[in-house]
């Protein structure tokens, strides 16, 4: 342990700290930096975390000095400060300070330093100002703008360090240096949008977002990334209803900081065309909508004890659905008539960083409830064997045209899902119900930590969250009492699969939980909670 | 109604027969009035009326009218869709939807740009909040009447173009 002074503030760190994380930790808040990141090798570029320590005569860079036992550092003092702001200055002297045009204005770390520290008078005419490329598309997801860029090299070494691609780099020398991708070269990885995230400035900005609301007006949900089961922790931000972009929140033991460009593009299914956003009913070969109120007379014939020939779940719902889903099964269906769901095929383009072959998010819950997925032909035999009502709640098994063939046969098959798709063209009835955004839930991603969700918008039109859909079939069926609220039926989820444990759905930990003995992760990690 | 805790008689004062029919009440009013009827007659220049909408009053101009958006050289909006008035128009009336402008050193520029002037409330902190001066409301203008709600919300189009009743 080294023992060190930091603004008077007398602190103790292991041995190989860097002083930069030394000092955010005296300070409670980072030095000033553009090109220091945890996740990053050290580049000391930007030199904007100078610090004084005595005995040293010129100011040191915090990022790239380690700290050693009775260091006294100052970080506020009037020559740290005024170094900052002409570091700062000389960040800003070709940056063109066009923050209305740019989609970073709100959330970037020019305007954070200058508000904090720099509010000086610029010495620089616009028009004196150098220019370099602007609006270069680089790649299908990234756009650059050379002119905002302040040299950090915090993309160039993510492409280098994380995902090994090396697409980018920093050409030319002095005031012509810049960042590109190499004449013939895309920046086109999976995860392109990253460096996005890890750019300080407005110079990376997302072709997807590009212009599509300014940053401040969005509001931040914490979700679950759907796309996969990693489960990304995730930051979903909507305005109005409507979800714009996808970010990673950082989840030490799950995805770090980053993300994968097919996870961020999740949202767009919720914003779907093809919502289904009112019950629906097939008369006559055509899907005509009904209401919710005139349901209960059309189902009751299945929702009695035996009405139900087939219940078929799906490993994109959320634990609580599929436990309710069992329950509901057990009481109209019996127990050897519940299937988990159609077990799809393996992607085989997983990834050691994030991406994982399996795309779907909670095949893990689907186990922990107690139920099994079939593959299509043994499937396709449940489906012709069973003679009466079908119920099927998630996925969309009649895109496997094996499956779509017998489901045509059928009768009486009752779909609940969030978009008109092949399965709820086959239905009798298609229930609308929520989808990932617009429902609060737990996944248990593929190393068994279960981790929560929060409903970021409201359903579309009449829909539904699922949860809501069967509990009410539950009472209708005779079974249980309805659970009311989402807190009641997660303390019944945790008493029925977690019995004997202290174990509580409503007070899970931010970054989820690990149930000892339930599962078995694949990489065991410390800090659960159950 | 409860009338506990009041004075005895204060709620119902007795008046007399000549008081309650108010003649002598309605006579001193209608002599208000014909008074200034007759002084009207003797002193038209400083009767207050406005024959509008002949006549209009002249505002300072300072005033805040109906907004409008400014042109560059070529014609087309100054406004770059920052968003500067949408974020900071306190009755949330300003609607803009950005779109990449062909020449990269526009970059931006508003698709749409709508305005519903029945939210409005002229407190001219979007022109202020603009760093482009696209947005002006120094048309002169507050004859806006419509015969429905929706008439009411105007465009792009028509806060570039139309110039009816404006004093600029």
């Amino acid at each position: 342990m080294a023992k060190l002074t930091i603004d008077g503030k007398e602190i103790e760190v292991p041995d190989g700290t860097r002083l930069f994380d030394a000092c955010t930790e005296a300070r409670g808040r980072p030095l000033p930096h553009f090109c220091y990141h945890p996740d990053l090798p050290v580049a000391g570029v930007c030199r904007l975390c100078q610090v004084e320590i005595e005995g040293m005569p010129k100011l040191a860079i915090a990022c790239n000095t380690i700290v050693r036992d009775g260091m006294v550092v100052h970080t506020m003092n009037e020559r740290v400060n005024k170094a900052n702001q002409q570091v700062l200055e000389l960040h800003l002297i070709n940056h063109p300070v066009d923050c209305p045009i740019c989609d970073q204005a709100g959330e970037c770390g020019l305007q954070d330093q200058y508000m904090e520290f720099g509010l000086y008078d610029s010495k620089v005419e616009q028009s004196d100002k150098g220019h370099k490329a602007k609006v270069k598309v680089i790649g299908p997801q990234v756009i650059l703008d050379q002119e905002r860029c302040v040299l950090c090299s915090r993309c160039v070494r993510f492409c280098r360090e994380v995902t090994k691609t090396g697409e980018l780099g920093i050409y030319d020398r002095g005031d012509r240096a810049h960042v590109d991708v190499a004449p013939g070269v895309e920046l086109d990885n999976l995860y392109s949008l990253n460096t996005v995230d890890l750019c300080p400035v407005g110079a990376l900005t997302s072709r997807d977002f590009r212009f599509q609301k300014r940053v401040w007006m969005l509001k931040s949900t914490e979700g679950i990334c759907p796309g996969c089961a990693t489960g990304c922790n995730i930051r979903i931000d909507h305005h109005g209803g409507r979800i714009f972009r996808l970010k990673p929140r950082y989840n030490p033991e799950v995805n770090g900081r980053w993300m994968c460009d097919r996870g961020r593009m999740t949202y767009k299914v919720v914003h779907d065309e093809k919502r289904l956003d009112s019950p629906l009913k097939k008369s006559g070969g055509q899907l005509a909508p009904l209401q919710w109120s005139e349901l209960e007379g059309e189902l009751s014939g299945m929702l009695k004890p035996g009405g139900v020939s087939l219940v078929i779940g799906s490993s994109h719902l959320a634990l609580e659905e599929l436990f309710l889903l069992k329950q509901l099964g057990l009481q109209v269906a019996g127990e050897d008539q519940i299937i988990g769901g159609l077990a799809e095929s393996d992607q085989k383009d997983g990834d050691d960083l994030l991406l994982s072959s399996d795309r779907t998010p909670n095949r893990a819950g689907l186990a922990l409830v107690g139920l099994e997925e079939m593959k299509a032909d043994l499937l396709a035999d449940r489906i012709k064997e069973a003679r009466g009502t079908i119920l099927i709640h998630g996925g969309n098994p009649a895109a496997d045209p094996l499956l779509a063939e017998v489901l045509a046969n059928c009768q009486h098959v009752v779909y609940i899902g969030t978009h008109v798709n092949e399965t709820a063209q086959l239905a009798a009835y298609a229930l609308p119900g929520a989808s990932w955004a617009e429902k609060a839930g737990t996944f248990v991603n593929q190393d068994g930590r279960l981790q929560q969700f929060q409903s970021a918008v409201v359903c579309p039109g009449s829909a539904r969250e699922d949860w809501r859909v069967l509990a009410e079939m539950l009472v209708l069926a005779g079974g249980e009492e309805s659970p009311g609220n989402l807190d009641t039926l997660r303390k019944r989820v945790s008493s029925e699969l977690f019995n004997g444990q202290e174990f509580d759905l409503n007070t899970l930990s931010a970054l989820g939980v690990v149930p000892s003995g339930l599962a078995e992760p694949a990489d065991p990690v410390a800090g659960g909670e159950g | 109604m409860s009338f506990e805790g009041l004075p005895k008689g204060s709620c119902a004062k007795k008046t007399s027969f000549r008081d309650s029919i108010y003649f002598w009440e309605i006579v001193r009013g209608l002599g208000v009035t014909i008074g200034h009827l007759v002084y009207n007659i003797f002193h038209t220049s400083e009767m207050p009326t406005l024959q509008y909408p002949e006549e209009k009053k002249i505002y300072s101009d300072r005033f805040r009218g109906r907004h409008r958006l400014m042109k560059r050289e070529d014609g087309s909006p100054r406004c770059v869709a920052c968003q500067m008035c949408a974020t900071v128009c306190p009755a949330d009336c300003i609607n803009i939807d950005a779109a990449e402008h062909p020449d990269s050193e526009i970059e931006k520029f508003p698709e749409t740009f709508v305005i519903d002037l029945l939210r409005c409330v002229y407190c001219g902190l979007c022109e202020e909040a603009c760093p482009c001066d696209a947005i002006r409301l120094d048309t002169g203008i507050y004859e806006i009447a419509a015969d429905s709600r929706d008439k009411f919300v105007v465009d792009k189009e028509f806060l570039l173009n139309d110039r009816e009743h404006g004093s600029y």
